[in-house]
């Protein structure tokens, strides 16, 4: 089975490998797009320091929002597992990945056990929300969207009047005043930085009085432990660049889809299982992906395993809501991410020891 | 490959040894002269002191609540990177990368990570096992998790306790436990916003007292060498040395380590309400000889607080600087971010000089251990300033200067003339913290010790001599030189390896299953899953 290529031809890996560092090498501005786990984002990351290049997460928007809520305001936030156990009012807010559609499923349908309480309580906020099949849940809606929807819910909560109407909401003010611990749900992908800042404030104001909490359901699972990942390596989350052996971090400065429209990148290097996501955008591209198929107009496309179905990986599990190993499905002879990446880094003129 | 460090000044307490000589070493370890062999390598050790690798007991290097710490606060390691001289948390690396290096020219060998959530295992290792060149290891946290407040409650055996015990330290990988605010997280999620020692967790009925005993017993009965490490109620709070004096009453002749002890250090007198009671804890200190403690000296500036104590760090979001923080309610416990400037005021001089009471007050260097809780009171990089407050009673004077004397004049201090002394120094950041640890293999110059040496060249200036080692031996490797890495390496994070309990397995199976509706697969991990060779080295629990 062919697992490499150049221009589209098949070649052995090491060839490829070869080219790509080739390509790396020659570049004056490489931008690295990443969908993988968290070893691969780590070797993605010392490759990217050797080549200095910057990187962020495919599609990575959302994953930036919600880093941003951390790095500019903080905020208070539950693990899934104490959710199951404690949330008396499990508040839905904003549309959610599908990838979440389970666990939501489950708190909602299933009980608290400590604290107290016997019963947990569904609301929606924003028309976007979705109730489990089967789960009665009272929407809170207004006009404006989402986010003005959480404003008026937040000015409501603190006993101000708002000129808009916000449906439901004596429902919701009378469930809240019975709940013991009321956790949010919040998700980039939905709600904007000002949303998320809004529903901060809103549990913050909740906090004076009586216990509350937001439950982080990412965008993307491998778009927060790429984060993770790159915080504990450099310093700082996603959207990060060398321009020299040091890191930088701007939000825009090296959001890597900025960089490739507006011309600031000559070569983009894209790690991503799903090779679906992955296409060449007037620029040379290198392709790590999955699949049977070099990615059209690629340069040079190597196949890398799924995590977690081809090889062992650490992933970011938003269900336990931290790093978690996972056992390969159905393992199979195809190259990990990080080992790709450490074999292209180790045919590098420049290599040396990576620092990960 | 053997070594030789040649004509240093020699500091080996536990070895009695002291003066110039040479050290030898045979490829990790130290060994007695050979007779008739020429080295492979000499190190001129000439105008230099020769100590074993230092040992910091008590550090937030990694793990969850510090990656949200750099998470929360990019612009620190932002304004860091270009100017580290001259920004705020100064020196501080905040990588992981920037720990390794900057303990490593400091002399430092093996650091502790000092709150490791269970839950939350395979992220810290992660993060250990990315800082180069020093061993490390973890304590884990128990004392708010559900498990053993129900058997707390329901009266469990002894046996069964120290069966989740053994299992929790072996599957996280820890080197002891830690309890932080014992029930005060369990708590605070039933909305409860101040707990003391014999407060009780609601729906539990277990004491803060109780979980403590409970926690103490099962670590002294399964041989973990580290005595339990506990973080006391109360942290911060003028009034706060009752708490800390009944809980090192509660020891009662078992081993108890107490950490940070300077944050409970603050008496309530005085017009603000706010004093000294080191002296008085110190007193405390050396007439209870179970107990051992470390400081979590304040110094001035920038930095963040971290900690699992997450009903304490709730309470101090409103004086965080810069205005922003997080507060967790994890599985099992939780955790705060509060960053924090120590300014040079009334309360910031109290608290650095409570600090340094302790240190020149409680008289056994080996029960008294060197930690600034980095960074809640400062970031590690502090040391060498620190080593010179205790070393030089003149750069105390001049420290003293500038700082309020009205907080002075409420402090022992300015009439403490101790001065420690190398062999001190030795002891409290080597010797004492092996032992504490039971790491029998370092911290100490004899032969058959693991070849961890730190060379200072000695100066006028403690600080500098401290800052920047002239030499550092990580297991027989020369990483450091003329206070620069000049080699990398990855070390091990040290661990403890107890049998677990088939029966305790299988129950903690069901409970995972039953109350996070998951296997308990997804809390363990493989070796593998950290990706270097040989993450971890074994250390034996006593017999």
């Amino acid at each position: 089975m062919a697992v490499a290529w150049i221009d589209g031809r098949s070649v052995p890996v090491a060839d490829a490998a070869d080219k790509a560092a080739e390509l790396l090498s020659a570049s004056f501005h490489p931008v690295f797009s990443l969908d993988t786990d968290v070893h691969g984002t780590r070797a993605a990351i010392a490759l990217a320091r050797l080549v200095g290049a910057a990187y962020d997460q495919l599609d990575g928007a959302a994953t930036a929002r919600e880093a941003a809520q951390v790095t500019d305001k903080g905020g208070m936030f539950i693990a899934p597992g104490e959710v199951r156990r404690r949330a008396d009012m499990l508040v839905i807010v904003g549309a959610l990945p599908a990838a979440h559609r389970d666990l939501i499923a489950e708190l909602a349908t299933t009980t608290p056990d400590l604290g107290g309480a016997s019963e947990r309580h569904v609301f929606l906020v924003g028309n976007e929300a979705k109730a489990p099949e089967g789960v009665k849940a009272a929407r809170l809606s207004g006009e404006g969207g989402l986010e003005a929807t959480l404003a008026a819910l937040r000015a409501r909560c603190n006993g101000r009047q708002t000129g808009k109407v916000l449906r439901n909401f004596d429902a919701f003010a009378a469930a809240l005043a019975g709940a013991r611990f009321p956790v949010f749900t919040f998700c980039g992908q939905s709600v904007g930085t000002l949303g998320l800042a809004m529903l901060q404030g809103l549990i913050a104001d909740l906090n004076r009085k009586q216990r509350a909490s937001a439950l982080h359901l990412p965008a993307s699972d491998n778009g927060w432990g790429s984060t993770l990942a790159s915080t504990w390596t450099t310093g700082f989350p996603l959207c990060t660049g060398f321009g020299d052996d040091t890191a930088d971090f701007d939000p825009w400065r090296f959001d890597v889809a900025r960089m490739i429209t507006e011309g600031e990148a000559d070569l983009h290097l894209v790690v991503a299982a799903d090779a679906k996501s992955v296409a060449s955008v007037n620029l040379p591209l290198i392709a790590l992906t999955g699949g049977a198929r070099p990615v059209a107009g690629a340069a040079v496309s190597i196949a890398i395993g799924r995590p977690g179905i081809d090889h062992d990986a650490v992933v970011y599990s938003a269900r336990v809501g931290t790093i978690a190993s996972v056992k390969a499905q159905a393992p199979a002879e195809i190259p990990s991410a990080a080992a790709v990446l450490r074999m292209i880094a180790g045919r590098l003129p420049q290599s040396e020891v990576l620092p990960c | 490959m053997l070594t030789r460090i040649a004509g240093g000044d020699i500091i080996d307490p536990v070895n009695g040894r002291s003066g110039k000589g040479d050290l030898w070493i045979e490829d990790e370890t130290i060994v007695a002269a050979p007779a008739g062999r020429a080295p492979d390598l000499t190190l001129d050790a000439g105008g230099c002191v020769v100590m074993a690798g230092a040992i910091d007991i008590h550090s937030h290097i990694g793990g969850g609540n510090v990656n949200t710490a750099r998470l929360l606060l990019p612009e620190f390691h932002k304004a860091h990177a270009p100017r580290p001289a001259a920004t705020p948390l100064a020196r501080l690396g905040w990588t992981t990368h920037e720990t390794g290096r900057l303990y490593a020219q400091m002399g430092f060998t093996t650091v502790v990570e000092p709150a490791m959530s269970p839950a939350a295992a395979l992220h810290t290792h992660l993060e250990l096992a990315d800082i180069p060149i020093i061993d490390k290891a973890t304590l884990a946290i128990l004392g708010n998790d559900d498990f053993l407040l129900s058997m707390i409650r329901d009266k469990a055996s002894a046996g069964m306790v120290e069966d989740y015990v053994a299992w929790t330290v072996a599957s996280s990988r820890a080197l002891g436990v830690k309890v932080i605010n014992a029930g005060a997280a369990a708590s605070f999620k039933e909305n409860v916003r101040s707990f003391s020692f014999d407060d009780e967790v609601p729906f539990y009925g277990a004491s803060s007292r109780r979980i403590v005993k409970t926690l103490q017993a099962a670590v002294s009965a399964l041989g973990i060498p580290h005595p339990l490490h506990v973080h006391c109620n109360n942290l911060g709070i003028p009034g706060a040395p009752g708490t800390a004096a009944e809980t090192m009453a509660a020891a009662e002749g078992l081993p108890l380590h107490l950490a940070h002890l300077q944050f409970y250090s603050y008496g309530a007198e005085g017009k603000r309400g706010f004093s000294s009671a080191g002296a008085r804890m110190a007193e405390l200190v050396n007439s209870t000889p179970e107990i051992t403690i470390d400081v979590g000296q304040v110094m001035f500036g920038q930095t963040v607080t971290i900690s699992s104590d997450v009903m304490r760090q709730f309470s101090a979001r409103g004086s965080a600087r810069p205005k922003k923080s997080v507060i967790f309610d994890g599985v099992a416990d939780g955790g705060g971010v509060v960053p924090f400037d120590y300014r040079a005021d009334f309360f910031g001089s109290l608290q650095w000089a409570i600090g340094l009471e302790l240190f020149l007050l409680i008289d056994d260097p080996w029960r008294v251990f060197f930690t600034t809780d980095h960074p809640n009171g400062a970031p590690f990089t502090t040391y060498p300033e620190i080593f010179a407050l205790l070393m030089s009673r003149q750069v105390r004077e001049k420290a003293m200067e500038g700082l309020s004397k009205r907080a002075l004049s409420l402090s022992t201090l300015p009439g403490l003339t101790r001065e420690y002394t190398l062999a001190d120094i030795a002891i409290m950041t080597r010797a004492a913290p092996a032992k504490l640890l039971g790491l029998k293999d370092r911290g100490h110059l004899g032969a058959g010790a693991l070849a961890d040496v730190a060379v200072y060249r000695k100066g006028d200036d403690i600080a500098a001599m401290f800052r920047r080692a002239a030499f550092v031996l990580k297991n027989g490797e020369l990483v450091v030189e003329d206070g620069n890495v000049t080699h990398w390496r990855w070390g091990k994070a040290l661990r403890l390896n107890p049998e677990p309990d088939k029966a305790m397995v299988k129950r903690l199976e069901a409970y995972h299953q039953q109350r996070y509706g998951l296997s308990l697969d997804g809390f363990v991990f493989p070796d593998a899953a950290i990706e270097r060779e040989q993450p971890f080295g074994e250390v034996p629990c006593n017999s």
